[in-house]
């Protein structure tokens, strides 16, 4: 019970130093606020007053301060853009990113865990070289340049799978795949070794003196063990697929959060990019948190 | 006892008199068959550039009813030679290299990965030295002993459950119940022992091999489980096979033994007869290094010298660098086990 309410105290503390971070950094690297809504031919007056009607000519503490007001009545304001509002545009954003992130998330252990774990078995044969050989070349390779060789081969040699845009799920492959490919690398190769390590222990010797057959013992009693370091590190995960949504999105045209907060930190969209950010900071706080508690259900010495 | 009639030689020199696995079982009862016979077993090590054999021509037999103890140090293949009863030895780079193992008649050896699986606990069982590390930590004692039933057999989940309460009651665990959903981290160590005696029970098997049941466990809970082991010798007329170290743990519940030293087998009878007049000098030594209450510590003889590596094994006796009683033979002709003394022993210049 301490340790829930100890969790919340620093979630809410992690969400407020963050919520600072994110507003003064925007401020502090520069850039024309004004650009990206008015002419080029806006006079300094113009401009002047549009940044009196946003509140922008304040002092930053003040602004802060409104800021932090008007978010704890539930009023996430305008974009300065297009004065749209955030709190509308927000549900579209965050579910098509909520979509994509899940399929990268399931991914990463659908075929991470089984990679691993078969690459474990068969070690030191040709499939387990190939296994490791394919993660490490998953870890090496940058996810932007993945992203565009997948868009060549399978968008525009094969012509398969669109190169970009939302739709059906053929628009959802290549982008999670390219989300996905460094967790599945990296989680291949925690499964393969936490696997190793669980082989290595007495009881599976026993298990099998008790007459048990290997597949039962390998995917019963090894991958249970072997799980909960993987689980342990599942935040770090979702944190990797959430910072790596950003380009992901981008290069595909996925319209999530991503591609969203990209475009509105290029046209200095204070509003949107103090939200957006915050989205992104509480996914990977609850991601962490969902792995805590994943864990405790996994090890059993936590359950009882 | 008797000793074999077909194995005759002088004392001091072994006149190729061979002494086959039938002639491993002084002591026992002539007229019976054994349970599990291992017949002149070799296991060693095969790889690159790496060949030599850890267990060199062991031959043992269990019968029903009894309690064979296999004694020696560390390292003289007395727990490889019982691992590869059930092909648990680690290949590679262990193999089986020659010899017999037949369980009832039945050649193992050769039998393939799924026979071998239905023998493992369901006929021949094994318990293992740490029962801490011995089980695994993500399940309840219940989930893994109703997991071995059904290794066996179709079993309802009813069924399965009353097999594992009646096996924890059956390995001397007070409150089957209470355990059966409990983990092994809540488990002390003898409870733990006695689940995995119990796993080991669960589907009836004739024979167990205890490897070192009772070394990691405390003293007092040593003694139960030994008692529970003998117990079960009685009961269910099983054959254990008792690996150990602790020649204690022999004059209390061993009917044979069976002395090792280097993966082969120095001397064996009736647990009583090598304890009370061992012929082989290692025996000998072994007996001389226990610590009696009314004797002083001073008195205390141990084993000169190091075992050798299973690498640096040569011809002749294996043993003859450590024997005060080595004689010309020891260095040029590995003795046999012959039947000169109410024991079988195997050495040229055996003490009387």
């Amino acid at each position: 019970m301490i340790a829930i309410v100890r969790r919340v105290v620093l979630t809410l503390i992690l969400l407020f130093a963050s919520s600072l971070a994110v507003f003064a950094a925007i401020r502090l690297s520069g850039g024309d606020v004004t650009a990206a809504r008015l002419p080029a031919s806006a006079t300094a007056a113009d401009r002047q007053l549009f940044l009196q009607q946003v509140g922008l000519d304040q002092p930053i503490l003040q602004q802060y301060w409104t800021y932090l007001g008007q978010m704890f009545r539930g009023n996430l304001g305008n974009s300065l853009t297009n004065n749209a509002d955030i709190a509308s545009l927000a549900v579209d954003k965050m579910r098509n990113s909520l979509i994509l992130g899940a399929a990268a998330l399931v991914l990463v252990f659908a075929i991470g865990i089984p990679l691993g774990l078969l690459a474990a078995l068969k070690r030191n044969t040709w499939m387990d070289t190939g296994i490791t050989s394919f993660s490490v070349a998953g870890m090496a390779i940058p996810n932007f340049w993945l992203a565009l060789i997948l868009i060549y081969i399978f968008a525009i040699q094969l012509q398969v799978l669109p190169a970009a845009g939302q739709g059906g799920w053929k628009y959802l492959v290549l982008p999670s795949v390219v989300l996905a490919a460094e967790g599945v690398a990296l989680t291949v190769r925690m499964t393969r070794s936490a696997v190793l390590d669980t082989l290595g222990n007495d009881f599976v010797r026993t298990l099998r003196a008790a007459g048990l057959s290997n597949r039962r013992i390998y995917l019963k009693h090894v991958l249970r063990n072997s799980l909960l370091p993987i689980v342990s590190l599942a935040g770090l995960r979702v944190g990797q697929i959430v910072g790596y949504a950003l380009v992901v999105e981008v290069i595909f045209g996925w319209p999530g959060v991503g591609q969203t907060l990209v475009n509105a930190v290029l046209r200095r969209d204070y509003p949107v990019v103090q939200f957006f950010s915050l989205v992104l900071v509480v996914v990977v706080t609850l991601g962490n948190l969902a792995a805590s508690i994943g864990y405790t259900l996994v090890n059993p010495r936590l359950r009882k | 006892m008797t000793t074999e009639p077909h194995a005759v030689s002088t004392p001091a020199v072994s006149t190729g008199a061979v002494s086959t696995g039938a002639g491993e079982s002084a002591g026992a009862p002539q007229d019976r068959t054994p349970l599990l016979e291992i017949e002149d077993l070799r296991v060693g090590v095969r790889g690159d550039n790496l060949e030599y054999d850890i267990v060199r021509g062991v031959s043992l037999s269990v019968f029903d009813n009894e309690i064979l103890a296999v004694v020696g140090e560390s390292g003289c293949g007395k727990s490889l030679t019982a691992l590869a009863v059930l092909a648990l030895h680690q290949s590679p780079p262990l193999h089986i290299t020659g010899g017999s193992i037949r369980y009832r008649g039945t050649e193992l050896t050769t039998a393939s990965p799924e026979q071998m699986r239905a023998v493992r606990g369901a006929e021949i069982s094994m318990i293992f030295q740490d029962p801490m590390s011995a089980l695994d930590p993500m399940f309840t004692v219940g989930s893994l002993l109703t997991s071995a039933v059904r290794a066996h057999r179709r079993a309802s989940k009813a069924e399965a459950t009353a097999d594992a309460l009646e096996a924890l009651a059956d390995a001397g665990i007070e409150d089957p119940r209470r355990r059966f959903d409990e983990y092994p981290f809540q488990l002390s160590g003898g409870v733990s022992q006695r689940v995995m005696i119990a796993l080991a029970l669960v589907n009836d098997p004739s024979v167990i091999i205890a490897d070192e049941p009772t070394t990691a466990l405390d003293v007092t809970v040593q003694a139960q489980i030994l008692e529970r082991l003998r117990l079960l010798k009685q009961e269910r007329k099983m054959g254990i096979m008792l690996i150990t170290h602790n020649l204690g743990v022999v004059a209390a519940v061993a009917d044979r033994t069976a002395v090792m030293y280097l993966g082969e087998v120095v001397e064996t009878g009736s647990a009583e007869d090598v304890l009370a007049q061992p012929h082989h000098p290692y025996t000998n030594g072994l007996l001389g290094a226990v610590p009696r209450l009314n004797s002083k510590v001073t008195d205390l003889k141990p084993v000169m010298g190091r075992v050798p590596q299973p690498q640096e094994i040569t011809a002749g006796c294996a043993f003859r660098d450590r024997c005060d009683r080595a004689v010309d033979l020891c260095a040029v002709e590995r003795p046999l086990l012959t039947a000169d003394h109410r024991t079988l022993v195997r050495c040229h210049n055996p003490v009387d």
